[in-house]
């Protein structure tokens, strides 16, 4: 009943619906109350195109599905190109979803300069969905450079105290990344075509389409790998981000308003994995494997390192800032695992980090608005006064550790599986870094809600409303479908995830093929 | 009379150049006879010719074949020579759209200012068609006077009068270095034309001695100079800042890149021989000045100053295409020419709009809650903000993309390196702009908000960069194509 959505160029709508309504707030409206309706409307509306997608998406169809294809540059062969695979298609429904959610989360929160503030979050969100969306490097990339403007404002208009620091911060360390990004991506470019730097071209046609990328990956010299790996390792990295370049997320998701917190967690972190997954494992498969065991390296430290600062936070946003520094570090093993259950644990790790996280900003953002305050100690006995709050947190606190019957607990056991096939010692760090997740959000959960009401200003706070509700139960009911039921999650990324693991081993034997088969196939055949 | 009629089509063909210079002369004349010509009048004249140039070129174009010579060699019609000369009149006219305003308070000298500019127009449009040394110094002195002169036009600012005297004595010494280097390669070997030079410098160079290299890199400095390249850049900030701005924004777009064609087109055609030998000396030239113009950038408060070192740093930029000697790379230059000069024009409009007279408009802090009182104005200013550090939707990014593609080809990975860590860095101090347009609330009481009636011509300039900016970075590819039919006959 859904293929309608094959005839329509449907995720050129999913993206640029959000920029037109950009363009009416901007042009069309005044009145702050019409702008938070129209904009979250459009968010909204956003959400329910992408629903569609869900069921149309064929798991067992071809890799890349939707796919629009124009041209856009000819002179230099960029295309524009869309189409996604599973795993875009579950980081699409996460990106509208809690776009949609930050929105309507912003109306208390955001009460000044609302025309830009909506019109930057729209824009966000058509960079976003065009950076998952992108199937030619050159677009992906324009995408992923288009979205840092309207986070560089949300985080310095509507941040905390410290906003003009963090969000250049945030700005500056994700550009250098990106921009040596954008130099693997012109390596790839040329050595796809005429060669570079004394390395023989592979002497296709011009192209940046990924799926060429992904043809000719066990072809290019493996040194060459290396470097390209090298440069999209700093620019994914950073965006992760993996220890030691995380620095800039604490700051920016601290200061960053509760909207934005929600976006950059939920969503902007997991653009690198996504990066990873999409171009450094199954293009760079020989550069993956020589780099594997620094990268797990990192990610164990990540996954450790974040969870000792978060046991030591005394705020609570910054809590969940470093917790996701560590679960993300978490994702990075399940990736780098290489091995099916490893990657499919990731990305729905990805997913699962996306709506608990995004779930602890908003809860925190609520608090933040009730008490002005974030401070863990200026709380305690809450679950009294507010019961449906703290029964939601709970909920919450449970997926993000990880207990059976949430999300949590199937992307982690999922990652430990991987983990421990890989190595049975990386199982064991990744467990540790489990226990240690437990141990802070609850210690944190206990002192927050349970315990003496013993501060005055503590009494008298409202409960959730209707509409806080409504941002925080689809979350919540997510949390339990993935966690009771998630077969049709791993039905949807078999087929990419395969695809992923089949490209690493195609690398493998890439040595004895060299140049002949993956290469020899026309760009645009499939 | 066959040898007659020649030179007569030659100087007809030519007939742009002359128009312009004819113009302005008599417009200079119309200026001191009776009541004068008011500012008004002297714009439109200005404009008109400048419109009226762009026409007769264009029949010039349909005229000629792919590279005509004209006056026994002395200059040549190609591909390159148009798209400069078409760029140059379209730049000149938006710094003719930003100069109404800045001659309200001296309108009865409007007509020198419009004769100087028409004047400075017709020198840089013959100097990139020279392809003789000496015919080629000769138009680049006619657009370096006249630039002197509308460099310190602020007669009673003190500023104004130290950038002219700056700019004339530091441009005087390097016109006199530039031309030595030309004798010495005369003396060396024996001719000025870049086609000759070209085929007698390599053997010329393997007989050993002092005298070719030493004209070479005498000649190479005059024209560093002129496009601001490090270690030759010392007297733009000074001059940027000095000078009235229409005229900071006419040396950072049209004259810049009128001394870039020519630096280009030296390089290229009388040197391509030795590229061996200069590649390395360029690439450490364009380095040093993206690497200065950005780390100088960082810490300027003056607006004014910030362009003036972020042009640097541009210049920096540009000479990444003239390194890597390619078509690709002299493709990228072009096109991130074009890009370059609308943004820069662009950003330099926003100061004047919030110039009035007392410096306001020139320290950052004055940008502070502009895009309350301006939205329009302060989204527009994003846009070239955004464009001078290459972050899409904008030409600038594809402009940086083209040209460090074409470093990587040609193996300049280091210069490629540094020039995307330097545009990630000039981030910072462009995004200070932003940061006090959107970021911060104004500290003082809020003062007027710049209208659009009271200066159209300047937010139609305004407008015009904006658009072209967006439409570089939206859909680059007709550009690409124009650029593609614009290159040097490379060997």
């Amino acid at each position: 009943m859904f293929d309608w959505v094959r005839g329509i160029p449907i995720l050129s709508l999913i993206c640029y619906l959000p920029l037109a309504g950009a363009l009416v707030v901007v042009f069309g409206l005044k009145d702050p109350r019409t702008i938070r309706r129209f904009a979250t409307g459009i968010a909204l509306l956003d959400f329910l195109l992408a629903v569609p997608l869900w069921f149309a998406y064929d798991p067992a169809g071809k890799l890349f599905q939707f796919t629009e294809d124009g041209e856009w540059i000819p002179a230099i062969g960029v295309r524009y190109q869309l189409g996604i695979d599973g795993i875009a298609l579950l980081l699409v429904l996460l990106t509208t979803l809690l776009g949609a959610l930050a929105f309507l989360s912003s109306w208390s929160a955001i009460r000044e300069r609302e025309k830009e503030y909506y019109t930057f979050l729209l824009l966000l969100q058509t960079g976003m969905l065009g950076v998952f969306c992108a199937l030619d490097f050159f677009l992906f990339y324009v995408f992923w450079e288009v979205m840092l403007v309207p986070m560089y404002f949300l985080i310095g208009i509507w941040g905390g105290a410290r906003r003009l620091y963090a969000s250049i911060k945030f700005f500056l360390y994700t550009l250098v990344g990106s921009v040596l990004m954008l130099l693997g991506i012109l390596a790839l470019y040329f050595v796809n075509g005429e060669g570079l730097l004394g390395f023989p071209g592979l002497g296709n046609p011009l192209t940046f389409s990924i799926e060429q990328f992904h043809r000719i990956g066990p072809s290019i010299p493996p040194a060459l790998q290396l470097w390209i790996f090298l440069a999209f390792f700093v620019g994914f990295a950073i965006k992760v981000p993996m220890f030691p370049f995380h620095t800039w997320l604490p700051d920016a998701h601290v200061e960053a308003p509760t909207a934005g917190s929600v976006i950059l967690a939920g969503v902007l972190l997991k653009m690198g994995t996504y990066g990873f997954v999409r171009f450094s494992l199954p293009i760079l498969p020989d550069a993956t494997r020589r780099c594997l065991p620094w990268v797990a390296g990192l990610a164990i430290v990540g996954i450790l390192y974040g969870a000792l600062c978060a046991m030591a936070q005394r705020d609570v946003k910054k809590l969940v800032a470093y917790s996701s520094v560590s679960h993300l570090g978490f994702v990075m093993l399940g990736i780098f695992a290489l091995n099916g259950p490893g990657l499919s644990g990731a990305v729905l790790q990805m997913v699962n980090h996306g709506l608990t996280t995004g779930a602890l900003f908003l809860l925190v953002g609520i608090l933040y608005e009730r008490r002005h305050t974030r401070q863990i100690a200026d709380f305690g006995g809450l679950s009294a006064v507010m019961p449906r709050y703290a029964a939601i947190f709970l909920v919450v606190t449970m997926a993000s550790i990880g207990v059976p019957a949430l999300n949590g607990f199937v992307g982690e056991f999922t990652i430990l599986i991987g983990a421990f096939d890989h190595a049975w010692w990386w199982g064991l760090y990744a467990a540790l870094g489990i226990v240690l997740g437990a141990a802070y959000m609850l210690w944190m959960f206990q002192r927050v809600f349970f315990g003496p009401l013993d501060k005055e200003e503590n009494r008298r706070l409202p409960d959730l409303s209707g509409r806080e509700l409504a941002c925080l139960l689809p979350i919540v009911a997510l949390c339990f479908w993935i966690g009771l039921y998630p077969k049709p999650f791993f039905q949807i990324l078999g087929k990419p995830v395969a695809f992923v693991v089949e490209r690493l081993d195609a690398g493998l034997a890439g040595a004895v093929v060299s140049g002949t088969v993956p290469a020899a196939v026309a760009p645009g055949e499939r | 009379m066959p040898e007659a009629s020649a030179s007569l089509r030659d100087a007809l063909l030519l007939g742009p150049e002359a128009l312009l210079a004819v113009a302005g002369v008599l417009l200079l004349c119309a200026g001191a006879i009776g009541r004068g010509v008011s500012r008004r009048e002297a714009a439109w004249i200005t404009g008109g010719s400048l419109a009226l140039a762009a026409l007769v070129l264009l029949e010039v174009r349909a005229r000629t074949g792919p590279a005509t010579f004209l006056f026994g060699d002395s200059f040549i019609l190609d591909g390159y020579a148009f798209f400069w000369k078409f760029l140059l009149l379209a730049v000149v006219a938006v710094v003719v759209l930003l100069s109404a305003r800045f001659l309200e308070p001296m309108a009865s000298r409007a007509s020198e200012y419009f004769a100087l500019l028409l004047i400075a127009t017709s020198g840089m449009m013959l100097m990139v068609s020279a392809i003789d040394l000496l015919t080629l110094w000769i138009s680049l002195e006619t657009m370096s006077l006249a630039s002197y002169v509308l460099a310190g036009f602020w007669k009673r600012e003190a500023r104004s009068n130290e950038a002219a005297v700056k700019y004339f004595i530091l441009g005087a010494l390097s016109s006199a270095i530039l031309l030595y280097g030309i004798s010495l390669l005369y003396g060396a070997t024996g001719t000025i034309h870049l086609f000759a030079l070209a085929r007698a410098l390599p053997t010329v160079w393997a007989g050993g001695g002092w005298v070719a290299p030493l004209g070479c890199i005498l000649l190479s400095a005059g024209l560093f100079f002129k496009v601001s390249a490090v270690p030759f850049h010392v007297w733009t900030p000074d001059v940027y800042v000095g000078a009235p701005t229409p005229v900071t924004a006419f040396l950072a777009s049209a004259s810049k890149l009128a001394s870039f064609a020519v630096l280009a087109r030296i390089y290229l055609q009388a040197f391509p021989a030795l590229r061996g030998e200069w590649q390395t000396l360029v690439a450490a030239i364009a380095s040093a000045s993206m690497i200065w113009g950005t780390l100088a950038a960082l810490t300027q408060q003056n607006v004014k100053r910030m362009l003036a070192y972020s042009s640097i740093a541009h210049a920096g930029y540009l000479l990444i295409g003239v390194l890597t000697a390619s078509e690709i790379g002299l493709s990228s230059a072009l096109f991130y020419a074009l890009a370059y000069a609308f943004m820069t024009l662009g950003a330099f409009a926003a100061v004047i709009v919030l110039e009035r007279g007392d410096y306001a408009g020139e320290a950052c802090s004055d940008y502070a809650g502009l895009a309350r009182r301006a939205p329009a104005l302060a989204a527009a200013m994003l846009v070239f903000l955004v464009g001078l550090t290459g972050i899409p939707p904008t030409g600038g990014f594809f402009g940086k993309v083209f040209l460090f593609a074409a470093a990587v080809q040609s193996g300049w990975t280091w210069v490629a390196v540094i020039g995307v860590l330097t545009s990630a860095v000039s981030l910072y101090f462009y995004f200070r702009i932003a940061v006090f347009m959107y970021l911060t609330k104004d500290a003082r009481e809020a003062r007027e908000a710049p209208s659009p009636l009271r200066a159209p011509s300047l937010f139609g300039a305004i407008a015009v960069c904006a658009g072209i900016t967006l439409w570089l970075g939206l859909y680059p590819g007709p550009l690409i194509e124009i650029v593609k039919r614009s290159l040097l006959a490379l060997r």
